[in-house]
């Protein structure tokens, strides 16, 4: 699932700040997995499926793409390289 | 980050096959060396008792693990680990049932055929049980 190469972007810490400081436990309850894997999740060590994701965001009140962002690897090469 | 409770009932597993199975592997290996190795039926009892002592440490150590840490339901990256684990150490196992057909054309007793089979499927395991526990300490 998540290749290590083209791993996603996220701002899920972010946001659950700007929404009254959820806490890791209370948000991962929300959407159904272990804390554990949320945490994994915005550290970029996993790679959530689809409807995980969309459980995420919904939980935090935006939109798929606010949450997540996907770097091509060309453009995270060029920017090492720069 | 504090483990989960399905990757302390990984550790916990590991650690029961590694006590239990390396005991059991010390007892074989001592008796295919004392020349017992015509028949299985000499094993069937110290098996027995393995598998009971590894059920028995299992059960111990999932209900101290459970005391500490209520027990969640497993998630979709608990399932992901398992399965690329389970993908990435079965070839050992594959590769003892090919030895073990190419044994019983030869003149090794089946008791070393049997025992060499069990080692596969053991350190199949171990090596499963050990990839889990990489992938949820460095992600997948």
């Amino acid at each position: 699932m998540g290749h290590p190469q083209s791993r996603l972007r996220n701002r899920i810490r972010e946001l659950r700040s700007e929404s009254g400081e959820m806490s890791q436990k209370a948000l991962a309850e929300r959407i159904g997995v272990s804390r554990q894997t949320l945490n994994a999740i915005e550290g970029a060590k996993y790679s959530p499926s689809l409807e995980v994701a969309f459980r995420i965001a919904e939980s935090l009140g935006v939109e798929l793409t606010d949450v997540f962002q996907h770097e091509p690897l060309k453009a995270r090469t060029k920017r090492k390289r720069g | 980050m504090n483990a989960s409770f399905e990757e302390r009932s990984v550790k916990i597993t590991l650690a029961g096959l590694l006590v239990v199975f390396g005991l059991y592997f010390a007892v074989a290996w001592q008796m295919l060396a004392a020349g017992v190795t015509e028949s299985v039926v000499p094993f069937l009892p110290v098996f027995g008792i393995a598998v009971g002592l590894l059920v028995f440490l299992l059960v111990i150590g999932h209900t101290l693990a459970a005391i500490t840490d209520r027990p969640a339901d497993v998630d979709e990256r608990d399932r992901m680990i398992a399965w690329k684990a389970e993908n990435d150490s079965s070839w050992i196992l594959g590769v003892g049932v090919l030895a073990a057909i190419f044994g019983l054309g030869t003149p090794i007793g089946p008791a070393w055929i049997a025992n060499g089979l069990l080692a596969t499927l053991f350190l199949s395991e171990v090596l499963k049980r050990t990839l889990q526990l990489w992938y949820y300490r460095k992600g997948i």
